[in-house]
């Protein structure tokens, strides 16, 4: 076992301990306000495959999420299902439709591409407002409601079980297949990768994982409609996987512990200053860029190989290099 | 049994006696949450900043109100504490910040909330709960219908079926040659109101000659104004949100349609009415309800005055005009009200008891005549609505006051 993966084993676990540890600890708002940082973990994660990993970028994550959770809403709330069994469903549809979203990654780069996920972004929930007759419109539908602490912990495993499952696909063939791509499509394709499969295939599962964080979402707000999957959420995934740094896996957990949990801390019950929380979210998220333009992740991994030798180049999708 | 033993026995003893009284006085003042001997906390979720921002002044006007009434010796002696949380209109942010209210600031109840959807995500928690959702700042019908299932859930001001059950009933009246077109939105939202304009039609009903829909989404409704006026319509009932609103009033100008027109009260604020007539529609005329006292036309009566008074000490910059303000402290003295009769030892259940069995209380900020009037089976404290009209910028209201007569 290398350095690096003893390490990350190791910090992998602690992360693991202490948040078995504090669900014994916290109080049942807590754990609903931690089972979202489970579901934005989750989210953050099926982001990092497709534009981390395989760099393609994509804005459009809150839509994958809103067909998971529209799928759980409505077989739950319509059909009378146990709301944990439709999160294989809500995977499948949203492995479908990150495929069709995939299409055009074949022809479009870069910018182009990011603004098509962007505009799926804006459609999705448009589409759920026109058709209320099945989403319930704007006024949504409501779902059963859990406790804290039966969220924290079903979030928190199913996230476990998404950690693992992109580990054992990032490691293998596949993940190489997706780096290769990221990092030149045209050396990927002489050496013999399929681009046209391996960039579905990373739109595809990392929008069935889009949609898992989506179904676990409505069930940790028990409701739905098209304002809970508007654009900012797509937005706050997105500053969630650069602070938490591209490429890296347990990265992850500081973008999900960021972007849920600063807003909570600078709300404030008092009337005049409510309206500034936006604005000192966009300055923190602009002071962490100018200051870690690589992410949590990487500062970590600086921290960690401060005076050894063997220093890895990290490539960013945005053709940033860093060392 | 040594004397260091007797020591340690001792500091035992007191160890687990005061533990006992603490955990007493702790029990004690928790029998109900968010009142001390001091203070009532309540709190609510609001767009303070979000697509929905406009509606963020109503909260301030209701926290004004409630400084005002500290400063004037509180509820029975309490100070009334108003937490306000910005939840942008989101449900997702709704939730959780509603359940902080709840177990973190430990809210007597929950006051105010505005919005359908933010109120739908949170009633099944709070009626879980048993903590009071009370004066819900949304005109859906279900906070009065479904009482039984959520009892704990109550709305102030009048709901859609309501509203235009009194333009039905003013059409039937007087409008005896009525041809009656309707523009509405395809949704429960659109459905509520035109269900409301049935009822109050009787049989007036007939003389609906075509009804018009529009997709939530669609912002250019110029497509089914046009056909209204192709069906002959000479009255025009508008029952959509203030985009489509604007949209059909500007298209039915352009094309030279004027019939007695009917704004819902969502969209017909002096904002709106304004934005229409900036984009060359002749609202002149036009028709919506009201239940507010209007600050516009007796600018200098006592309860004028008193309001003025109220947001220029505690709400400094706030548009007296605004209608908005109007609703939020005349919300704001019926939760005082309520507070009030509730005595001085309130509970959460002794709270919906008395939002449920206002027996014609005269709220000095609603319309003179309007009076708060329930029953723990009829929880529509707002019953009451006159119409009013649009002259020279400004609405008018005209005529007697209807009854929603459900």
């Amino acid at each position: 076992m290398s350095r690096s993966t003893a390490l990350g084993l190791g910090a992998t676990l602690v992360v693991a301990l202490v948040i078995v540890l504090l669900s014994f600890t916290l109080s049942d708002y807590n754990l609903s306000t931690g089972a979202t940082v489970g579901v934005f973990f989750i989210a953050i994660l099926s982001l990092n495959i497709v534009t981390g990993y395989t760099g393609q970028i994509s804005i459009g994550q809150g839509a994958f999420m809103a067909f998971g959770g529209y799928t759980t809403a409505i077989l739950t709330h319509n059909h009378g299902w146990n709301d944990l069994a439709t999160l294989p469903i809500a995977a499948l549809v949203g492995f479908a439709a990150g495929l069709v979203v995939g299409l055009p990654a074949l022809r479009l780069h870069g910018v182009y591409l990011a603004l098509t996920t962007f505009a799926v972004a804006l459609a999705v929930p448009q589409l759920a407002k026109n058709y209320s007759g099945f989403t319930g419109g704007t006024e949504g539908l409501a779902l059963p409601t859990h406790s804290g602490a039966w969220l924290y912990r079903t979030a928190w495993v199913i996230a476990g079980i998404m950690f693992v499952l992109s580990w054992l696909l990032l490691r293998g063939r596949t993940g190489r297949a997706f780096r290769a791509v990221r990092d030149s499509e045209i050396a990927a394709a002489s050496s013999g990768v399929a681009l046209p499969i391996y960039k579905t295939l990373a739109f595809g599962l990392s929008a069935a994982m889009a949609a898992v964080a989506g179904s676990v979402y409505v069930l940790v707000i028990n409701f739905v409609n098209p304002d809970v999957f508007g654009l900012s959420l797509s937005l706050y995934i997105l500053i969630g996987v650069v602070v938490g740094g591209l490429g890296s896996l347990w990265g992850v957990i500081v973008g999900a512990a960021f972007v849920e949990l600063l807003p909570i801390a600078l709300t404030d019950s008092h009337i005049s200053s409510s309206q500034s929380v936006p604005v000192i979210f966009g300055v923190v998220v602009i002071v962490v860029m100018a200051v870690v333009p690589l992410g949590a992740a990487d500062l970590l991994r600086r921290l960690l190989q401060f005076g050894s030798s063997s220093r890895e180049s990290v490539k960013s999708p945005l053709g940033t290099e860093a060392r | 049994m040594t004397r260091r033993m007797k020591g340690a026995l001792a500091v035992l003893v007191a160890l687990v006696g005061t533990a006992v009284l603490v955990s007493a006085a702790l029990a004690g003042s928790t029998a109900t949450p968010g009142v001390t001997k001091t203070t009532i906390t309540i709190g609510g979720t609001f767009p303070l900043t979000g697509p929905a921002a406009l509606y963020g002044v109503i909260p301030k006007a209701e926290n004004a109100y409630f400084q005002y009434v500290n400063a004037h010796g509180g509820v029975n002696g309490r100070k009334i504490v108003f937490k306000v949380y910005d939840d942008q209109y989101n449900p997702a942010n709704t939730v959780p910040l509603t359940k902080k209210l709840v177990e973190q600031d430990k809210v007597f109840a929950v006051y105010g909330s505005l919005g359908t959807a933010p109120t739908l995500a949170t009633r099944d928690y709070l009626n879980h709960k048993g903590v009071p959702q009370v004066l819900v700042a949304t005109g859906d019908s279900y906070w009065g219908a479904q009482y039984k299932k959520y009892p704990w859930t109550i709305g102030f001001q009048p709901d859609y079926p309501g509203e235009s059950r009194v333009y039905g009933q003013f059409i039937a009246a007087k409008v005896p040659q009525a041809k009656i077109g309707i523009l509405m939105q395809d949704d429960a939202y659109g459905q509520n109101y035109y269900d409301g304009l049935i009822q109050g039609l009787g049989d007036a009903k007939s003389k609906i000659v075509d009804v018009e829909k529009y997709d939530a989404t669609q912002t250019d409704v110029s497509q089914q104004v046009v056909k209204l006026k192709a069906a002959g319509a000479n009255v025009f009932a508008l029952f959509a949100l203030p985009t489509q609103t604007i949209d059909a009033l500007v298209v039915a100008t352009k094309v030279g349609w004027k019939p007695v027109t009917f704004i819902n009260n969502v969209s017909a604020s002096p904002l709106f009415m304004g934005l229409a007539v900036k984009s060359g529609a002749n609202v002149d005329g036009d028709i919506s309800a009201t239940y507010l006292y209007d600050v516009i036309n007796n600018p200098n009566t006592a309860i004028a005055k008193q309001y003025k008074s109220i947001l220029s000490t505690y709400d400094k910059g706030a548009d007296p005009n605004d209608a908005n303000n109007v609703y939020g402290v005349a919300s704001a003295w019926t939760l005082v009200q309520a507070l009030r009769q509730a005595g001085s030892s309130p509970t959460r259940s002794g709270l919906m008891k008395e939002l449920t069995t206002f027996n014609k209380v005269v709220n000095p900020f609603l319309y003179p005549g309007v009076t708060l009037q329930t029953t723990p089976v009829e929880r529509y404290p707002i019953d009451q609505q006159i119409l009013e009209h649009w002259q020279n910028g400004a609405f008018h209201p005209f005529g007697h006051i209807f009854s929603h007569a459900r």
